[in-house]
């Protein structure tokens, strides 16, 4: 994949205005945005499409975003080692220790701010300053 | 014409009045099958949901754990809810989302909790309990989240709160927003989403359409 | 008289948004014009003089206007190979999955439910028929459900009009049909005989249960009715009903994300299905 295609961002999270702020955030720096509800709607997007990274929430109906993760990279394909930036309300030690386990690259509590949103996008999708 | 078989009729019914005594006893001696089995049976013991409440302390399987909820979920008294309620508090995210889900699938059970559940200690509960106000009558959890809106400290919440307002479309809670708005003033993601509410609550009082 | 020709931005999406969490429905920014005009064909029928006030009635369910708005989608015509995208998936993927796994001998079991006037089930023995190289190397039961006794009757006499075989390719029909008449056909007796169609209601554990278990089931549009508690019951009976490692198929905009994490998701090249997992692994 050429270096400066568009990079693909999923955004997971049961929030519709958090999904939204997001979506603003980023295609306003250039990505390309889809959205996923929970770690379910999220795996049927991904076995369908690519992604240079998902941020993913904790709290979701159905399957949480660690569950979703474990799962993710429990399944040996070329997608699993997909970049992920967990996202949660919660920073005490032994949930951000569980979404490491659970296969986190990195992990910010929210509320996550835009342009903190787009740096760590860029930085995860590897593109270049200048 | 190929084989396309008619197959026989079917051979019986399952059992489904089973000895409560025995559902109680496989919630949590039986194999994985059983347990499962057991759980869903439960679902029309009423007084099986103590027993329910010990089986979900122990149970590993989140399959089990489904139907093990799913029948707290369809009892839906309010000992059901209470005993779903300590597991919102679990460590593990799957068993709080196990929880939460049990608890939006009794939500008239629920509703009598939701005040409380606004007020809890925990920021996630305290969020939950901004999904589950959804389902209440529009002008009572409408006052509910302008009441939040006024009091939350936590930005999070106050989202969730901003969030089912977007929904309940209640455009008497602007004056609410707009407070919150000016508290949170330092935190971009809650000026944004309580912006697009007002957007719309203004568009709709401006232009009736009719 | 109204008019309201479209919806605003913010409108769809929250239409959309409060469809998605009340009944699991998607619709993406591609079915924008199928949903308009189905909101303002209720609109006009609920006389609801602006979107806001429709957005508040379906909120409240007044007078059932969910279900109203649901069956506005779920198009009460049916036809035989309709969605045919989960017919090629079935012949090009699930059955060789199926197969990898069962013993030998064991039929083949797959499950229509709810099946309405029976173009489904019937829609699936022909498919194999003309599709699957392998029919006559298995034994395959096809069985038709549906909670509407007066629909099971009509599929099992197998009476059909134009429209329902308008999908059909000509010498399909005349293989499998006879003409009776004045714009009527009659699915032949062979086939007739070789589906069975029962009356069930998904959310009725015994009698779901009575079924025995299936390879592949297909349960199109009836969840979307269902409340929250009502569709994980159904999830759990349907979940039982399937071997370990068969397949469910729902309605084109349907999602299991919206009802439960029982079943793996997986997708095929003409289809996202979900399955019952093969075996049951320690939590990792």
């Amino acid at each position: 994949m050429a270096d400066d295609a568009t990079k693909r961002v999923l955004v997971i999270d049961d929030a519709t205005l958090v999904r939204l702020y997001y979506r603003s955030a980023l295609e306003r720096a250039g990505f390309e945005v889809a959205e996923a509800f929970n770690g379910v709607e999220a795996l049927e997007h991904l076995l369908g499409a690519h992604f240079d990274l998902l941020v993913v929430d904790v709290n979701m109906p159905q399957m949480d975003g660690l569950s979703f993760l474990r799962t993710l990279r429990a399944r040996d394909l070329p997608w699993s080692s997909i970049p992920a930036l967990v996202t949660s309300t919660e920073s005490a030690p032994q949930r951000i220790a569980a979404a490491n386990a659970a296969g986190a690259n990195f992990y910010v509590v929210k509320p996550l701010r835009a342009e903190a949103l787009v740096q760590y996008a860029s930085l995860f999708c590897g593109i270049r300053h200048g | 014409m190929p084989l396309i078989r008619k197959p026989p009729a079917s051979s019986g019914t399952a059992t489904l009045a089973p000895d409560p005594a025995a559902v109680l006893d496989a919630l949590t001696r039986g194999n994985h099958d059983e347990r499962w089995a057991a759980a869903r049976a439960a679902a029309d013991l009423p007084s099986a949901v103590p027993a329910l409440g010990s089986a979900l302390a122990h149970e590993n399987s989140p399959i089990v754990r489904e139907a093990l909820f799913s029948a707290l979920a369809r009892i839906a008294t309010p000992q059901s809810v209470e005993t779903v309620l300590p597991f919102l508090r679990s460590d593990d995210a799957l068993i709080r989302t196990e929880a939460s889900d049990a608890l939006l699938a009794m939500k008239d059970a629920a509703r009598a909790y939701v005040p409380a559940l606004l007020k809890d200690q925990d920021s996630n509960i305290r969020i939950l309990a901004c999904v589950l106000v959804r389902d209440m009558p529009s002008q009572a959890a409408a006052s509910l989240c302008c009441d939040l809106l006024d009091s939350e400290p936590e930005a999070n919440v106050c989202a969730a709160a901003v969030e089912a307002l977007a929904e309940i479309g209640e455009s008497s809670a602007l004056p609410a927003l707009m407070r919150c708005a000016d508290r949170f003033r330092a935190t971009p993601f809650l000026e944004f989403s309580i912006r697009i509410v007002i957007d719309r609550f203004r568009s709709q009082l401006s232009s009736p359409r009719a | 008289m109204p008019e309201f020709p479209s919806l605003t931005q913010d409108e769809f999406r929250r239409l959309c948004e409060f469809l998605y969490r009340r009944t699991g429905m998607i619709f993406t920014e591609a079915k924008r014009y199928y949903v308009e005009r189905r909101v303002v064909d209720r609109m006009l029928s609920t006389h609801a003089p602006s979107f806001e006030d429709y957005y508040a009635r379906l909120r409240a369910d007044m007078h059932g206007e969910i279900e109203q708005f649901v069956n506005a989608f779920t198009v009460n015509e049916t036809y035989f190979y309709r969605e045919e995208h989960q017919l090629s998936c079935l012949t090009s993927d699930l059955l060789a999955a199926r197969l990898a796994v069962k013993r030998r001998g064991d039929p083949i079991r797959i499950w229509s439910v709810p099946c309405s006037t029976g173009e489904e089930p019937y829609s699936i023995a022909i498919w194999l028929l003309e599709n699957w190289r392998h029919v006559d190397e298995y034994d395959i039961e096809i069985v038709g459900s549906d909670i509407d006794t007066a629909a099971v009757a009509l599929a099992r006499a197998g009476f059909y009009g134009k429209r329902a075989l308008m999908r059909l390719p000509p010498r399909v029909v005349e293989r499998y049909f006879a003409s009776d008449g004045d714009a009527s056909w009659r699915i032949l007796d062979e086939l007739r005989e070789s589906v069975r169609f029962t009356a069930v209601n998904v959310l009725d554990r015994a009698a779901t249960l009575s079924h025995g278990q299936f390879d592949v089931i297909f349960c199109r549009n009836v969840l979307i009715y269902f409340d929250d508690i009502a569709r994980r019951t159904a999830a759990e009976n349907l979940f039982e009903s399937l071997l370990p490692g068969g397949f469910i198929c729902l309605g084109h905009t349907e999602s299991m994300s919206r009802i439960s994490a029982l079943f793996e998701v997986a997708r095929f090249a003409d289809a996202i299905v979900y399955q019952r997992p093969l075996e049951v692994t320690a939590r990792g």
